[in-house]
C-alpha cells in the first residue's frame, strides 16, 4: 500500500479525474517499484504525452515534470512521445506529475502498455541482429565462393581451395548457431507436437546442407564430394530472416496503433457518500449497493437501477439499437453505455465480471477459442512436401547404391539440397508482409496475416448497422412546414434557423442534427429559460415571452390548449400530410409512419409550425461498397440489434437483400455458425461490444476504428479510417496477394520439377544448384513485394 | 599468395569484430529513432558537438 502522502493541495474540480490515479489500484497499471540509490522504495511511471511537436518539447517536459517535489528523474523521448518518470511515493502522486506535464502545456495518460513494448523492443532488437549477422556473414561468404565460380580449370590450387572453403565454414558457423536458431526452434517444437510446420523442411534443408557442404570441406575425397553450398545456404538464411524481420516490423506497427488507442485515463466513477459528498472513485472499488452520479455524455460505471431522474441511454455499442433508450426512475442502465439525457443518480446492482458488457467480452473470449482453425498457406504444404522430398532422396540413394555406391550419398545430399524449399518457405510470408504494408498504408491495419487469405476467398461478409454502415449520428434530411406556418409568413429557412439556435442549447442526437441545419451558428439566440425535459425535447422562451418548444410531436405539439387553427394540422401529422416545403419534397418513405423518435417537431404556443424527418447519416461510400461488393458476388447480410423496420429502411437504402434484425449477440453469433457449419468462410464487419463475439468467431473479422475498444482489440484487422470503401480496396489487395503467392508456388514447383530430375540421374553441376536456388528466392522476393503497391 | 594464408583467417576475425560492434549498437537502441536523426537538424536546440570538432 502507498505510505500517507503530505498533504498535497486539494486537486482542481477538473482534475478530479486523475485523481483516481493516485488509487494503488490504477497505479498498478502503469508504474513499478524500484529500488533507489539507498535502499529505498522508489515508483517508476510510464506515461504516453500528447501535444510534443518537436524534439525541443522533450526537454520542457522534462524539466516541468523534474520541478515537481519528490521526482528523482525524469526521461521524455519525443519520437515514441513517452515518459519515464522516477518518483518517491513519500513525496509525490502520479497526479501532481500528470499536473506538471499539464501546466506546461501538454498532456499525459498512464501508459499501461510499457511493458509489453518493452518486450516487443527486445524482440525487435534481437530479430535486427540475427538478420544482420546472416546478411554480413553471406556477403563474406560469397567474397570466399567467388574465385570458384570464375577461375578456370586448373586455375585455383586444392590448398587455396580448401583454405577458401575454410574460411566460408567459419563465417557460416554464427548463421548456423545464432540467425538460424528460430528455425531449429521452430522445427523442435513442431516435431515435438507431432505436426509438420514449413519450420520442419527449412530447417532440415539448412542442416543438410550445412552438413554436406562441412564434410567437403574438411574430407574434400569423403561421401559428400567437394563442393561447397555456403554461399547458397547463408543466403537463404538471409532472406527468410529479411521476410520474418518485415512480418515483426508490421506486426508490432499495428500493436502500437492499438496501443496508442488504448491509452487512457482511467475509468472514474462519482460516488456519492452517505452523507452526500461526491469523490471520484476508480471503476474498480464500485461496490454493489453503491449510489454514483451520472453527469451527462457519461458511461454509465456499472450495471444499476435508476435511483433519480429520467434520462436516456444510449446502448447502440451494447445492442446495436441506434436510438436513445428513454430510462425512467426505476428501469436498469447497462454498464458501458452512455448517459445521453440528464445527469442521474444510479444505484449499483452489478459489478466487473457480473455486468452484461462482461458477459459479452467473455463470451467474445470464447468464441475467440473455438474459431475455425485457418491453415496458414504454406503449412498446409509442407508435410507433403517434406515426405515427397525425402521419399525421393532415399529412392535415389537405394537406386544409385545398386548402380554406383560411391556416389549414393553425393546424389541424395544433392536432391535434398536442390529442393530446399526457398520458394516455399518465402512465397507466403514476404508476400502476405508486403500486401499487410501496402493495406496499412490506406488506413486497415492488419492484426494477422492470415486473415488476407480468408478476406480473399470469403463469399460472405456479415455487416453491422450502427456505427459500421453509418454514422452514429442523426441527420435531418427534410423540413416540412404547417399550413399554419406558411400563414403566419414562417418560411422554411427562418424556421430551419429558429429551430437550429434553439436546439444548439442541448447535446441530444436528435437536438445536434437539427443544429446542424446551420453550420458554423455560433450565436445561440435570444432564448429565456431553456429547459430540456428528458425523452421529450427542448422548451423555451423568445424575447417577446412566447413559448417554443422543440421535441416530440404528442410533447411538443400538444402541451397547451390549442388555438382552432392548429388543430387540423396537429391532427394531420400522425398520417404526415403536412405541407411540404418547396424544397423540401416529401420524401417517398414519408408517407409509412416514421418511428416516433424519429421525428421532431417545432412549436410556438402550442401552435405546430414546422416537423423534422430525422434519419440515420449513411457512412460515405457505404453504398458504393455495397455495390462494389455485390458485383464481386459477394453475399452481404446485415446484421443488427437494431428494429426490423429501421435496419429494413436502411438495407433497402443501400440494396442489402439479406438482414437479420433485432439480433442479440448470441442471435448474431449463431446465424454465424450456421453459415460456417454449411462451409462457407464468413467475414464479419463490425464496431460496437455486442459485435465483439461475432468478430471474434468469424473467419476473417475488420471492425471499424472508431468502434468500441474490445472490438478493435480482438478484430484479425482494422479499418482506423472507418470508409467502407477501404474494405473493398482491401478485398482486391488481398486477392493480388493470394495471386502473387500462387504464382510463387507455381514457379517453386516448376524449378522443382525441372532440378530434381537432374539431380536424381547426377547430371546437376554443384554451382547450377547453388545458383538456381539463390535466384528462385531472389524472384520470389521481388514478386512478393508487388503485392504491396 | 601465401599472403592469403594470412589474410583469409584475419578477415573471418574482422568479421566476427564487426558484428560483435553492430550487436553492441543494436542493443543500445541506435536503430530504433532512424528518422528523428535527420529532422534534428531543423531544430532549434543546438546539437550536441564533439570537443575536437568545435570551430
Amino acid at each position: 500500500m502507498m505510505p500517507p502522502a503530505q498533504p498535497l493541495a486539494q486537486p482542481s474540480p477538473a482534475a478530479e479525474g486523475v485523481a483516481v490515479l493516485d488509487d494503488p489500484l490504477e497505479q498498478g497499471r502503469f508504474t513499478r517499484w524500484v529500488a533507489g540509490p539507498g535502499g529505498e522504495r522508489w515508483a517508476e511511471s510510464s506515461l504516453q504525452l500528447a501535444g510534443l511537436h518537436c524534439a525541443a518539447c522533450s526537454g520542457i517536459i522534462e524539466q516541468a515534470l523534474g520541478r515537481v517535489a519528490g521526482v528523482h528523474m525524469a526521461r521524455v523521448s519525443a519520437a515514441a512521445e513517452r515518459a519515464t518518470v522516477c518518483w518517491d511515493p513519500d513525496l509525490t502522486r502520479p497526479s501532481a506529475l500528470i499536473a506538471a506535464v499539464r501546466r506546461a502545456g501538454y498532456d499525459a495518460v498512464p501508459d499501461a502498455a510499457a511493458p509489453a513494448r518493452a518486450l516487443r523492443l527486445q524482440l525487435q532488437r534481437q530479430a535486427l541482429w540475427r538478420l544482420f549477422v546472416a546478411g554480413f556473414c553471406a556477403m563474406q561468404v560469397m567474397m570466399f565462393a567467388t574465385p570458384s565460380y570464375v577461375a578456370a580449370a586448373g586455375e585455383l590450387s586444392d590448398e587455396m581451395r580448401r583454405l577458401l572453403n575454410w574460411g566460408a565454414w567459419m563465417l557460416t558457423l554464427p548463421v548456423m548457431a545464432f540467425s538460424a536458431t528460430p528455425y531449429f526452434a521452430g522445427a523442435w517444437r513442431a516435431l515435438r507436437t507431432r505436426t509438420i510446420g514449413m519450420d520442419v523442411p527449412v530447417a532440415l534443408g539448412i542442416a543438410i546442407t550445412f552438413i554436406a557442404s562441412t564434410g567437403a570441406t574438411f574430407e574434400p575425397d569423403g561421401i559428400f564430394g567437394h563442393e561447397v553450398y555456403f554461399d547458397s545456404l547463408t543466403m537463404f538464411v538471409t532472406f527468410l530472416l529479411g521476410a520474418r524481420w518485415l512480418e515483426l516490423r508490421s506486426r508490432q506497427h499495428a500493436a502500437e496503433t492499438l496501443e496508442r488507442a488504448l491509452a487512457r485515463l482511467p475509468e472514474t466513477a462519482w460516488r456519492v457518500a452517505a452523507d452526500g459528498g461526491v469523490s471520484a472513485v476508480s471503476v474498480q472499488r464500485l461496490h454493489v449497493g453503491d449510489q454514483v452520479r451520472v453527469p451527462l455524455g457519461q458511461a454509465f460505471p456499472a450495471d444499476g437501477v435508476l435511483e433519480q431522474g429520467d434520462t436516456q441511454a444510449d446502448e447502440s455499442l451494447l445492442t446495436g439499437e441506434s436510438a436513445p433508450v428513454p430510462k425512467r426512475m426505476g428501469d436498469s442502465v447497462v454498464a458501458g453505455s452512455s448517459n445521453v439525457g440528464a445527469p442521474v443518480l444510479v444505484r449499483v446492482l452489478r459489478v466487473g465480471g457480473d455486468t452484461r458488457l462482461e458477459t459479452i467480452v467473455s463470451m467474445m473470449r470464447s468464441a475467440l477459442t473455438q474459431r475455425p482453425a485457418a491453415a496458414r498457406v504454406a503449412d498446409r504444404w509442407a508435410a507433403p512436401f517434406l515426405w515427397a522430398v525425402l521419399l525421393l532422396a532415399a529412392g535415389a540413394a537405394a537406386v544409385w547404391s545398386v548402380i554406383d555406391p560411391s556416389r549414393a550419398v553425393w546424389v541424395a545430399v544433392s536432391v535434398l539440397i536442390v529442393t530446399c524449399p526457398c520458394a516455399l518457405s518465402l512465397a507466403a510470408p514476404a508476400t502476405l508482409v508486403a500486401a499487410a504494408r501496402g493495406l496499412a498504408r490506406r488506413g486497415v491495419l492488419l492484426q494477422r496475416l492470415d486473415a488476407i487469405e480468408v478476406l480473399a476467398t470469403a463469399q460472405h461478409i456479415f455487416l453491422d448497422k450502427t456505427g459500421t454502415l453509418t454514422e452514429d449520428r442523426l441527420q435531418c434530411s427534410a423540413v416540412l412546414l404547417t399550413p399554419g406556418a406558411v400563414a403566419q409568413g414562417y418560411t422554411e429557412a427562418s424556421v430551419q434557423a429558429l429551430a437550429a439556435s434553439l436546439a444548439s442549447w442541448s447535446t441530444h442526437p436528435a437536438s445536434r442534427a437539427v443544429a446542424d441545419l446551420q453550420p458554423g451558428q455560433t450565436d445561440s439566440g435570444d432564448w429565456q429559460q431553456v429547459h430540456e425535459v428528458p425523452g421529450q425535447g427542448l422548451g423555451a422562451q423568445d424575447a417577446e415571452g412566447r413559448a417554443w418548444r422543440l421535441g416530440q410531436a404528442h410533447w411538443a405539439g400538444a402541451q397547451a390548449p390549442l388555438p382552432d387553427d392548429a388543430q387540423a394540422p396537429l391532427r394531420a401529422d400522425a398520417q404526415a400530410p403536412l405541407r411540404a416545403g418547396a424544397q423540401a419534397p416529401l420524401p417517398a418513405d414519408a408517407q409509412a409512419p416514421l418511428p416516433a423518435d424519429a421525428r421532431l417537431v417545432l412549436s410556438c404556443d402550442g401552435r405546430l409550425l414546422a416537423g423534422f424527418v430525422l434519419e440515420e447519416v449513411l457512412r460515405p461510400g457505404a453504398e458504393q461498397a455495397v455495390q462494389a461488393l455485390q458485383r464481386d458476388g459477394v453475399t452481404l447480410r446485415l446484421v443488427t440489434g437494431d428494429t426490423a423496420e429501421r435496419a429494413r429502411q436502411l438495407a433497402d437504402r443501400v440494396g442489402i437483400v439479406n438482414v437479420l434484425a433485432a439480433a442479440t449477440p448470441e442471435a448474431k453469433l449463431a446465424a454465424l455458425i450456421e453459415l460456417q457449419r454449411q462451409g462457407h468462410k464468413v467475414v464479419m464487419v463490425g464496431d460496437g461490444v455486442n459485435d465483439a463475439p461475432v468478430l471474434a468467431r468469424a473467419d476473417a473479422s475488420l471492425a471499424m476504428g472508431q468502434g468500441a475498444l474490445v472490438s478493435r482489440c480482438h478484430a484479425d484487422a482494422v479499418i482506423t479510417s472507418s470508409r467502407l470503401l477501404d474494405l473493398v480496396s482491401a478485398r482486391r489487395t488481398a486477392q493480388r496477394a493470394l495471386d502473387i503467392v500462387r504464382q510463387n508456388f507455381i514457379w517453386a514447383g516448376t524449378y522443382n520439377a525441372v532440378c530434381i530430375p537432374l539431380a536424381l540421374v547426377g547430371w546437376l553441376p554443384p554451382w547450377a544448384a547453388g545458383l538456381g536456388m539463390a535466384l528462385s528466392s531472389l524472384l520470389v522476393v521481388a514478386n512478393a513485394l508487388r503485392a504491396g503497391r | 599468395m601465401e599472403s592469403l594464408y594470412v589474410l583469409i583467417p584475419l578477415s573471418a576475425l574482422l568479421v566476427l569484430a564487426i558484428l560483435g560492434v553492430f550487436g553492441w549498437a543494436v542493443h543500445k537502441g541506435q536503430f530504433e529513432d532512424i528518422e528523428a536523426e535527420g529532422q534534428r537538424i531543423l531544430t532549434d536546440e543546438a546539437p550536441a558537438v564533439d570537443a575536437d570538432q568545435d570551430p
